[in-house]
């Protein structure tokens, strides 16, 4: 990394609108294309300070400042357009999160890392809505967060309950939610409304270590720990009546549940063995990267293909996650209100994946190209009349479901045009973290963030209370900024606000 | 036919061409590989260069499957069409910074001389023309029937200005209207397919579906 004085790096970063920042070529060494960041006037102050800090002399050690990573990522071979850095943007394993970037596919240098996807694999947000109002449901809210959390199970080493033996893991590794709806946990209409229709179809177990498999066979159909939850929220404000209405948000006060959750261990492990790999490949072809923890691949090589065929095998496991959530959750609704989860009208409103790598097709300088599009920590958004998303979001673009940190408010937002052509159609995923896990620890105290989340009205049931102040809303960027900054950058449109009134974590 | 996309790709004798002959059809074809496409190397044009051969058919067919063409089952004028587009597709994707920039020009006033500003003030609103587009357009809005052809014109009316499009701009061009429409409709077509694969998939559930759960597995609540 170049040691330069904070005042020297303010010469390569360029404020170009009031939302966007350049990071221009040289800020790191090799930088192939630009970086570009979105940030309002707080999330731009915490940025920069970021960065300031790193400049302190004898700051060595933990993460590179999140400017310094999307800069990296721009020297990485085969990267057009731009790397680009989310407003809810911080520091992670070789790329930031919240940063996604696209490699031109007919490059044969062009590379896939996992450190672009992240541990997580296919971490995302599914929104189911019901036709319950919150008077009807602010009575028993207790009981139905009991219930909710009698069904689902959550916490570091909770187990599934829906029987699975080898066999159907390996089935549903391959089929995806195509697995969930052929065992019936899921209704058709959930596929349909579901990014990539719940299903990657390159996915192929066989490139998955036993090590994985075994890791992730039991987890399959948890909401995991981490920043993982299934929340109760109601409808809190509609930016966008027509595009709430086709998502079948009609008014204020309507219930809804949001499930956070993603691949478990199997996605971690998957990451861990194709990093392995590729330091191995990277020396024999002779990539050279700014920062070791951007191990890579050739698209093209067999390593390369490897994690995409494994990584697309772990996205498939997050989707029969959810699956399996959603059909407890609405198990859960149905003997509460004694009634069965069709009369409630529990529909999937969308689910967004928010770590991945997808192959796509994007206009760049005017010529289509095919790409392989990296979005870690950050959403697809993809505009109105997009072949890719469904039918009856044509007209209002592609939902983006942004889950708030704990007991903060969640918003949906729409993709737009402006986002398909500045960020190949991506925007942010949540509030991103501004304290790190460990000092989240040590600063708060976890009664204190119990007792607030109850004197909000929100009930919660947490199964490992302990770990909960590294979830605190303290520990996060606050969501409504980073929303904004999206929403005034262009790059996605607000739709609905969603408030929470029941929580449930690991 | 064609005339404006053979125009584009500049085409000789863009006026004149006749799709139903089949010479001239065949020559388009290799005109198009030889001069837009060259999508073969030049050795490998020689089953498209024999026009008169029998078994230019055969090259033909094979020629569409390697483009991979949507329509290579087609009819001749469908195949013709989208070759037509794809070389256009390929001309814009070489020159782009020479069409990025192209404006439409706003179509001239055909009749600069109007008498009525409105022309629906001569239209005949009792002639059969009229009643049977009315028809036409209600049997696509799913507007009842009335006897009064005025009367369900203006509930159709009613319907498309409060229903369909959200972003409109306002700037009604005679490009624009005629595109929205075309996407609502396409819209309409992918409902019903995808409603009809939802119910295969259902069908489907009611053989497979099995759904279980033993919560002695795991460990829920605490």
């Amino acid at each position: 990394m170049v040691v330069r004085q904070y005042n020297e790096e303010l010469k390569y970063l360029e404020k170009v609108n009031p939302h966007c920042w350049k990071i221009k070529k040289g800020f790191q060494p090799n930088m192939n294309v630009e970086g570009v960041f979105y940030v309002n006037n707080t999330l731009e102050r915490l940025m920069l300070e970021e960065l300031k800090n790193s400049c302190r002399p004898g700051m060595t050690g933990g993460f590179l400042p999140g400017v310094k990573q999307i800069a990296n990522v721009a020297a990485l071979p085969g990267i057009v357009g731009r790397s680009v850095g989310l407003p809810d943007i911080h520091s992670g394993y070789g790329f930031a999160i919240g940063n996604m970037a696209a490699f031109d596919m007919s490059n044969p240098k062009s590379i896939v890392s996992p450190g672009g996807v992240g541990f997580d694999i296919n971490c995302g947000v599914r929104l189911l809505r019901t036709n319950l109002h919150e008077k009807d449901v602010q009575p028993i809210k207790e009981q139905l967060a009991q219930s909710l959390f009698d069904h689902i199970p959550v916490g570091v080493g909770s187990k599934g309950i829906i029987p699975m033996n080898a066999r159907d893991m390996e089935e549903a590794l391959e089929m995806g939610m195509d697995w969930s709806l052929r065992e019936g946990y899921v209704w058709a209409e959930d596929k349909e409304h579901c990014e990539e229709y719940g299903r990657m179809l390159n996915a192929d177990p066989s490139k998955v270590s036993l090590r994985a498999k075994k890791r992730g066979l039991p987890q399959l159909g948890t909401l995991g720990a981490g920043n993982h939850y299934a929340e109760i929220q109601v409808v809190d404000e509609i930016y966008d009546k027509f595009g709430a209405g086709k998502m079948g948000l009609e008014r204020i006060g309507q219930v809804c549940v949001m499930i956070h959750s993603g691949s478990r261990g199997f996605g971690h492990q998957v990451a861990t063995d194709a990093l392995v790999q590729m330091e191995k490949a990277m020396k024999r072809d002779q990539i050279e990267v700014n920062d070791r923890q951007l191990a890579c691949a050739r698209i093209n090589s067999v390593e390369g293909q490897d994690y995409l065929k494994a990584m697309a095998a772990a996205a498939n496991f997050a989707w029969v996650n959810r699956s399996s959530m959603t059909f407890l959750t609405r198990q859960a609704f149905a003997k509460q209100f004694k009634m069965s989860p069709d009369d409630l009208d529990m529909h999937v409103i969308y689910d967004v994946s928010h770590n991945i790598a997808k192959m796509e097709e994007h206009i760049v300088d005017g010529k289509i190209k095919t790409l392989l599009v990296h979005r870690k920590g950050s959403t697809r958004a993809f505009p109105p009349h997009h072949p890719l998303i469904p039918v009856d979001y044509q007209l209002t673009g592609q939902p983006v479901l942004i889950g708030g940190s704990m007991g903060t408010c969640s918003y949906v937002l729409t993709g737009t045009l402006q986002g398909m052509t500045e960020t190949f159609g991506s925007t942010c995923h949540g509030a991103g973290r501004a304290l790190s896990r460990a000092k989240s620890r040590r600063n708060i105290d976890y009664k204190e963030v119990l007792e607030k989340l109850e004197s909000l009205g929100i009930s919660i049931r947490v199964a490992s209370p302990k770990l909960v102040m590294e979830e605190a809303p303290e520990s996060y960027k606050n969501v409504t900024d980073v929303v904004d900054t999206c929403h005034a950058a262009g790059i996605s449109k607000k739709t609905v606000k969603l408030r929470p009134i029941a929580v449930i974590k690991g | 036919m064609f005339k404006l996309k053979l125009k584009a790709l500049g085409h000789p004798n863009p006026e004149n061409f006749n799709c139903e002959d089949e010479k001239e059809y065949r020559s388009i074809v290799l005109w198009l590989e030889d001069q837009k496409i060259r999508h073969y190397k030049i050795e490998e044009r020689e089953g498209l260069r024999n026009i008169d051969s029998d078994s230019w058919k055969e090259a033909y067919d094979t020629y569409q499957k390697d483009l991979v063409s949507p329509i290579n089952s087609g009819d001749p004028n469908e195949q013709l069409n989208w070759l037509l587009s794809y070389a256009v597709r390929l001309e814009y994707g070489d020159n782009v910074t020479k069409y990025k920039d192209v404006k439409v020009e706003q179509p001239k006033q055909a009749t600069p001389n109007v008498v009525s500003s409105n022309p629906l003030d001569n239209l005949d609103f009792t002639s059969s023309a009229f009643i049977a587009g009315v028809d036409r357009v209600c049997a696509l809005t799913g507007v009842g029937p009335h006897p009064d052809p005025k009367f369900r014109l203006s509930a159709v009316a009613k319907i498309l200005k409060t229903a369909p499009h959200p972003d409109h701009k306002g700037d009604a061009s005679i490009v624009q209207q005629p595109n929205d429409v075309l996407k609502l409709l396409f819209i309409q077509d992918l409902r019903e397919l995808q409603t009809k694969i939802n119910e295969a998939l259902v069908a489907v559930q009611t053989v497979t579906a099995d759904p279980r759960t033993d919560t002695t597995l795991g460990r829920v609540g605490r």
